[in-house]
C-alpha cells in the first residue's frame, strides 16, 4: 500500500459517499469533493517530484484474477508519463469541481452530478496508473459509464437521453476492439502486465509482426472511440447535453484523453508495426483535417469546441502515428489546459447571457482581460504543433520511407494549422468582440473590426514571449518524457529550426484568411462549389444522418423482423404445433382407453393450429390431466427410441 | 459446534426448506406466513455462507460427503457432497429466495401460503440438484423443481399463462425424457448410479453417440440453447415476480451445471467432437438472443432474451474446456443469477405499480424514482457485462478461454456485449429519460424501504465481485483444475 493509493482513493471515497447518502447531502456534494479532488492534485505534485528523483514507480494492491495461464494483479505503475497526466488531470478536475460549485447551485441532481464528476476523475487517474492493461480495460469502460450518466443528466430532455445513449454505443462499438486488443495482447505476450509487456517489445524479442499489427489496430480502435476520432468522432458533439463543467471535464481531463495516453502508453510496441503507425498517422490526420474544417462552419459556439478539440485529437493521434509521442503529450496537456480554460470561459458567457448560440450574441462579452487571455491559450494551442515540424522532429518526417505519405501528412498538418487558426479566430471574436451579424437592419454589413493596431502590437508580443517560454518548457519537457516512452530517441540537439517559419506561416494565413472574410461585406457572391462544401461541412459531413439511415434504423427492423419471422415464425411455431399434436394425440389415446374426466370437445383436434402461443389455450380446462396424458405418450415414445438403441 | 450438525450440513441446508413448509401449515396469519419463509430461507443463507466458510479451497474433490443407502436394489442412493462447482451454485441457491419473498411480499394477494410453500419446495429441490452424487436422486429433484414452477406460472402468472405453462411443461419434459433416457442408460451399462463412478466406465462405442445426444440435449433445453429457448421468454413474461427470479437465477443453471458434471467427465472425446458445432451455436444464442432483445417491446422479454444471450457465454466457456473458459462459465451462471434476478426484481417492482410491463408505458421516471432509476442503471450496465460489475468478470475469463480454440469467437461474441448494451441503454432510455408517457407513469412514487432491501444484498453482491472476483474463484479453481486436466489427459 502506497500513499499514491490516495490520489484515485479519495475522489473515489468522496463519490461512494455521495452516490450512499446523496439525498440527505443534497446541494453539499462540493464540499466533499472539492477537496477530495484538491488533494488528489497535491498527491500528484508529490508523486511527480518522487517520479522525477526516484524513476518509476509500482505499487501492489492485491490480486484481481488468477486463473489458468491468466493471472491480473490490480497495481499501479506510475512513471513519467503517469505523472504528467495526472497532474493535468486532477488539476482541471479540482478547478472545474470549483466551477460548478457555482455552476450547479440549486440543480436538483447536485448530489448526483457531483457523485458522478468524482467519479469520473477518480477512473482516469485509475487508468493513466494502471500497471494492467485489463485494468486500463475496465476503467476505459468505467469513464464511458460516467459519461453517460452525466451525459444524460437533464434527463428529462428527450435529446440529453438519446445523445447519451449514442454516445455509449459508439464508444463500446469502438471498446470491441479494444477487448479484442486486449485479449490479442494477452495471446502475444503471454501477460497483460503493462510494463512485463513494454519489456518484451523493446528487448526486441521475436514476436510476429502481423500479431503486433493485429493487435496495435484493434486497441487503436479503442483509441478511436474514446478520443473521437473519424469515424467515431459523431459523439463528441453529442456529449455537449451535458452541463458545461462536464464537457470540460470530458474534454480537457479525462474521456477523450484517453486514446493517445494509450497510444503512447503502448508505444514501444506500437512502433513495431510500420502499418499500425501508418494507419494510426492517417486516421489522425484525416480527422484533423475533416474536424477542423467542420469547425470553421459551425455556428454554434458549444460544437465549433466539440469539432475544434476532435480535430486537436487528431493531430495527437497523427503525432502518434509518425511517433512523434512526446511531442503528441506535450500537445495533449497544453491543449488539456487550454481547452479547460476555454469551456469554463465559455459556459461563464452563455451561462451569464442565456444564449446558446453566437446568432442570439446581443452584447460583448466579459471584460478585454478575458479576451486578452483568450489569445494566449489560442496561441498555445497551436504551436505545439507548430514545434513537431521543426527542430527535433523534423527528421522523423524525412525518415519515413513513404515520401509521398510524408508530404500528404506535411499538407495535412499544415492545413489543419491553417484552419484552427481560422475557426479560433471566428470563434472567439463572435464570442468576444463581435456585434451579432443581421442584429442591425439596414446597417453595413462591414462590421466594425475587433482588433486594432495596439491589440496586434499586443498580439505580437504575447506570441513572442510564448515562442520563447514554450522553447525552454518543451526542452525541459522532451528530457523528463523521452525514458517513458518508445520509438527512436529524441536527438540531443533539440534547437528549432527554420522549418517553424512554415507552420508559423500557416497559422498566421489564417488568421489573415478569417479576418479579411470578417471584414467582407456578407452580400457578395460565393462560387457554388464553396457554397456546396460549406453546407457538406456544416453538415458535419452527414455521418450522423449516414449511421442512422444505413446502420441504426437498420438493425431494430431486422431485430423486428427477425423476432416475428424466425424466432415466432419458425421455432415457435414448429414447437406449438408439435406440443399441440402432442396435446391432440393424447387426447386421441385417452379416448380410447377411456380416461375418466377427459373431455369430449376435441373440437379442436385436426384444426388449424394458430402459430401463436394462445392457441394452445384451448386446452385451458384439462391442462394437467392432458399435461399427463403427454409425459405418458412421451414416454412410450422415449421407451421405443431407447429399445432401439439399447436393444 | 456439535458433529451432527458440522458433518451433515448438506442434509440440513435441504432439510430446511422442507421443514418451513411444515412449519407453514401451521401459520394462518398473512404477515406471520410472510415471516416464515423468509426466516427459512434466510436461515439456510446462513448455512450456505457456514458451509462456503468452512468450504476447502485447496480440496479438488468433494467434500461434506453423506451417503446413505436408499434403494439397493437398485444401488441408488441418498448421496450428496459438494466440490467447488456446485458449492457457488448452492450459494446462489440460498441466495435468492429470502429476495424472492421479500419481492413478492406485498405483489402476491392470492393463496400466498401455497405461493410460499412452491418457493421453499424450489429451493429445497435445486440444493439436491446441485448437491446429488447420486444420478437417480439428481433426475428426481430435476424433475420435483419442474412442478412448483409449473404451478407459479400457471396460478399466480399474468394474461396469457396457461399457454406460456404449457409451453414450459413441453420443452421440460421433452428434456427430462431425453435426460431420463440417458440417466438409465448410463447406469444400465456400468451398473451404478454413482455419479463419480459413472465417469470412470468405457461405454459402448456404438451407444456413447446416443447417450452424450440425450443429456447434452436435455440439459440444453434447460439451459436454453439455441433452438430450444422459445419456452423461455413465454414462461419468464408470464411467471410472477418470484417465478421469474427462480427461473432465471437458478433453475437454468441446472443445464450448465449439467453439462460440467455430466457430459464432460463422462463423455470427454462426445464432448470434443461436439465443441465446435457446440461453440457455433453458443456465438449464434449470443448474437440471436441479444438481437432478439433488441426487437421486444415488453420489460420481461427483453430480460428473458438477453438470459439467452447470456447462457450462450456460458456453453462457450464451457466448452473451451480449459480453466479461464470452464471458471468464467461458471462464475458467468452465479453473476447472471444475480443480474437477471435483480432486473426481474426490477420490473415486478415497476408491474407492482402500474400493472404493465410494456417498455411504451413508461418514461421520465427519473424524475419521480430517482433511487429505482440508479438501481435500475446499475444492472442495466453489469446486465451487458460492463467493467467493474460481475458479469465482465465472467465474460473476460470466458473469451479469453475460447481464444485459445477459435479467435473468431472471440470477436462474434464481443458483437453480442454490444448488442447487450444497445438493447440495455435504449431500454433505459425510453424508461427512465425522457418523459412520462402515461398517466400512471407520472404517478409512480419511489422504492420503500422494504423494495429497496430486496435489490441492495444483489446491487452489493454485483459491484463486491466486480472488483474482488477472487474469493469466488479460487473456491473453484482446484475442482475446476481437475476437471479440465481430466480432460486433457484423456484427450
Amino acid at each position: 500500500m502506497s500513499i499514491y493509493t490516495l490520489i484515485p482513493l479519495l475522489p473515489l471515497t468522496a463519490s461512494f459517499i455521495l452516490i450512499l447518502f446523496g439525498e440527505g447531502l443534497q446541494g453539499k456534494g462540493h464540499r466533499l469533493v472539492i477537496p477530495a479532488v484538491a488533494l488528489s492534485f497535491l498527491m500528484s505534485i508529490v508523486a511527480f517530484l518522487d517520479v522525477s528523483a526516484n524513476g518509476p514507480i509500482r505499487v501492489h494492491l492485491y490480486e484481481f484474477l488468477d486463473v489458468g495461464r491468466l493471472s491480473v494483479d490490480l497495481g499501479f505503475y506510475i512513471d513519467q508519463l503517469t505523472v504528467l497526466i495526472l497532474l493535468l488531470v486532477t488539476g482541471v478536475s479540482t478547478v472545474v469541481q470549483v466551477y460548478a460549485s457555482r455552476y450547479m447551485i440549486g440543480d436538483l441532481r447536485h448530489s448526483r452530478f457531483f457523485a458522478l464528476t468524482a467519479l469520473f476523475t477518480a477512473a482516469m487517474t485509475l487508468l493513466v496508473m494502471s500497471s494492467n492493461l485489463l485494468l486500463t480495460f475496465i476503467f476505459w469502460e468505467l469513464m464511458g459509464l460516467c459519461s453517460y450518466l452525466l451525459i444524460s443528466h437533464y434527463a428529462e430532455r428527450p435529446s440529453a437521453a438519446r445523445a447519451a445513449t449514442k454516445v455509449f454505443l459508439v464508444n463500446s462499438v469502438a471498446d470491441v476492439g479494444l477487448a479484442i486488443g486486449v485479449v490479442l495482447t494477452f495471446l502475444t505476450f503471454d501477460t497483460l502486465d503493462i510494463p512485463q509487456i513494454l519489456a518484451i517489445a523493446e528487448s526486441g524479442a521475436d514476436i510476429p509482426t502481423l500479431s503486433i499489427t493485429l493487435l496495435t489496430l484493434c486497441l487503436f480502435c479503442g483509441a478511436v472511440g474514446k478520443s473521437a476520432q473519424m469515424p467515431a468522432h459523431i459523439w463528441l458533439p453529442f456529449a455537449m447535453e451535458a452541463p458545461t463543467p462536464v464537457s470540460a471535464l470530458i474534454h480537457a481531463a479525462t474521456m477523450v484523453n484517453a486514446g493517445p495516453f494509450l497510444l503512447v502508453r503502448l508505444s514501444p510496441v506500437l512502433v513495431l508495426s510500420p502499418t499500425a503507425m501508418m494507419v494510426i498517422a492517417t486516421v489522425g490526420g484525416v480527422t484533423a483535417l475533416f474536424a477542423a474544417l467542420v469547425s470553421s462552419t459551425q455556428t454554434d459556439v458549444k460544437r465549433t469546441l466539440a469539432y475544434s478539440t476532435i480535430s486537436q485529437l487528431g493531430f495527437m493521434t497523427m503525432l502518434c502515428g509518425v511517433g512523434a509521442f512526446v511531442a503528441a503529450i506535450f500537445h495533449l496537456i497544453a491543449h488539456g489546459f487550454f481547452k479547460a480554460f476555454l469551456f469554463l470561459s465559455t459556459g461563464n458567457v452563455l451561462a451569464a447571457t442565456h444564449r446558446h448560440v453566437e446568432e442570439d450574441a446581443k452584447e460583448k462579452g466579459p471584460s478585454r482581460a478575458m479576451g486578452g487571455l483568450f489569445i494566449g491559450a489560442l496561441i498555445l494551442s497551436v504551436i505545439p504543433a507548430l514545434v513537431i515540424f521543426s527542430g527535433p522532429y523534423g527528421y522523423l518526417w524525412l525518415s519515413q520511407s513513404f515520401s509521398a505519405a510524408n508530404i500528404a501528412l506535411w499538407i495535412v498538418g499544415l492545413a489543419t494549422i491553417f484552419f484552427t487558426a481560422i475557426y479560433l479566430f471566428t470563434s472567439m471574436t463572435t464570442i468576444f468582440h463581435r456585434s451579432p451579424p443581421g442584429a442591425k437592419d439596414g446597417s453595413p454589413t462591414v462590421i466594425a473590426t475587433p482588433f486594432s493596431a495596439k491589440h496586434v502590437t499586443g498580439v505580437v508580443v504575447i506570441a513572442t514571449v510564448m515562442v520563447a517560454v514554450l522553447i525552454v518548457v518543451w526542452r525541459w519537457f522532451a528530457g523528463f518524457l523521452s525514458p517513458a516512452v518508445g520509438g527512436l530517441p529524441i536527438q540531443a540537439n533539440m534547437e528549432l529550426s527554420v522549418w517553424i517559419l512554415v507552420p508559423l506561416a500557416a497559422a498566421v494565413g489564417g488568421w489573415v484568411v478569417a479576418y479579411l472574410g470578417f471584414l467582407r461585406p456578407k452580400t457578395l457572391e460565393t462560387p457554388r462549389w464553396r457554397k456546396k462544401l460549406y453546407v457538406f461541412f456544416l453538415n458535419k459531413g452527414y455521418f450522423d444522418e449516414i449511421y442512422d439511415v444505413f446502420l441504426v434504423r437498420p438493425t431494430i427492423k431486422f431485430a423486428d423482423w427477425m423476432w416475428r419471422r424466425i424466432d415466432q415464425g419458425i421455432i415457435d411455431r414448429f414447437v406449438v404445433t408439435l406440443g399441440s399434436a402432442s396435446v391432440g394425440i393424447a387426447r386421441w389415446l385417452g379416448r380410447f382407453v377411456d380416461t375418466a374426466g377427459i373431455s369430449r370437445t376435441v373440437e379442436s383436434i385436426g384444426k388449424d393450429i394458430d402459430a401463436s402461443g394462445q392457441a394452445a389455450r384451448r386446452y385451458e380446462p384439462h391442462t394437467l390431466q392432458h399435461n399427463l396424458l403427454v409425459v405418458v405418450f412421451w414416454l412410450i415414445a422415449a421407451l421405443g427410441f431407447f429399445y432401439w438403441i439399447v436393444g | 459446534m456439535s458433529s451432527l450438525f458440522a458433518e451433515h450440513i448438506l442434509t440440513w441446508m435441504i432439510l430446511v426448506p422442507f421443514i418451513g413448509m411444515v412449519a407453514l401449515l401451521f401459520v394462518h396469519e398473512r404477515k406471520w406466513v410472510l415471516v416464515t419463509t423468509l426466516a427459512t430461507t434466510l436461515v439456510n443463507a446462513a448455512l450456505a455462507l457456514q458451509l462456503w466458510v468452512s468450504f476447502d479451497n485447496v480440496e479438488k474433490g468433494l467434500q461434506f460427503v453423506e451417503r446413505v443407502e436408499w434403494m439397493p436394489t437398485f444401488g441408488i442412493q441418498y448421496a450428496v457432497g459438494v466440490d467447488g462447482i456446485s458449492v457457488l451454485l448452492v450459494l446462489l441457491t440460498t441466495f435468492l429466495p429470502p429476495l424472492c419473498v421479500l419481492g413478492s411480499w406485498d405483489s402476491i394477494t392470492t393463496r400466498l401460503k401455497a405461493f410460499m410453500m412452491l418457493i421453499l419446495l424450489v429451493e429445497g429441490a435445486m440444493l439436491v440438484v446441485f448437491t446429488a452424487l447420486d444420478a437417480f436422486l439428481f433426475f428426481m429433484m430435476w424433475e420435483v423443481t419442474m412442478i412448483p414452477m409449473y404451478f407459479m406460472i400457471v396460478l399466480w402468472g399474468g394474461p396469457n399463462r396457461v399457454a406460456a405453462g404449457l409451453k414450459y411443461v413441453l420443452y421440460s419434459l421433452t428434456g427430462s425424457l431425453l435426460l431420463l433416457i440417458g440417466i438409465l442408460a448410463l447406469s444400465l451399462q456400468a451398473g451404478t448410479f454413482d455419479i463419480l463412478s459413472l465417469a470412470g466406465y468405457d461405454y459402448t462405442p456404438d451407444s456413447e453417440f446416443w447417450i452424450f445426444l440425450a443429456l447434452f440435449l436435455g440439459f440444453a433445453i434447460k439451459l436454453p440453447m439455441l433452438p430450444f429457448h422459445t419456452w423461455l421468454p413465454d414462461a419468464h413474461s408470464e411467471a410472477p415476480t418470484a417465478g421469474s427470479v427462480l427461473l432465471a437465477g437458478v433453475l437454468l443453471k441446472m443445464g450448465g451445471y449439467g453439462f460440467i458434471r455430466f457430459c464432460l467427465p463422462i463423455f470427454p472425446e462426445m464432448s470434443h467432437a461436439f465443441a465446435p458445432a457446440v461453440l457455433w451455436m453458443s456465438v449464434a444464442a449470443v448474437l440471436y438472443g441479444g438481437y432478439m432483445a433488441l426487437a421486444q417491446v415488453d420489460l420481461k422479454r427483453l430480460v428473458a432474451y438477453s438470459s439467452v444471450s447470456h447462457m450462450g457465454f456460458v456453453t462457450l466457456g464451457i466448452f473451451s474446456f480449459n480453466n479461464e473458459g470452464v471458471e468464467g462459465a461458471i462464475l458467468q451462471m452465479v453473476t447472471h443469477g444475480l443480474t437477471t434476478g435483480a432486473m426481474f426484481l426490477i420490473v415486478g417492482q415497476l408491474y407492482d405499480r402500474t400493472k404493465s410491463r410494456s417498455i411504451a408505458d413508461y418514461g421520465g421516471l427519473q424524475q419521480r424514482m430517482p433511487r429505482f432509476v440508479a438501481i435500475l442503471s446499475l444492472f442495466a450496465v453489469a446486465s451487458f457485462g460492463l467493467p467493474t460489475t460481475s458479469n465482465f468478470i465472467g465474460e473476460f475469463l470466458i473469451l479469453v478461454g475460447v481464444s485459445y480454440e477459435n479467435f473468431v469467437f472471440v470477436v462474434l461474441a464481443m458483437g453480442g456485449i454490444v448488442l447487450g448494451a444497445a438493447y440495455m441503454l435504449w431500454m433505459l432510455q425510453r424508461v427512465a429519460f425522457g418523459e412520462a408517457r402515461t398517466e400512471a407513469a407520472k404517478k409512480m412514487t419511489d422504492l420503500n424501504t422494504r423494495e429497496m432491501w430486496t435489490i441492495m444484498p444483489l446491487a452489493i453482491a454485483v459491484v463486491a465481485i466486480g472488483v474482488y472476483p477472487g474469493p469466488l474463484l479460487e473456491a473453484m479453481d482446484a475442482s475446476v483444475t481437475f476437471v479440465v486436466e481430466r480432460l486433457a489427459s484423456i484427450l
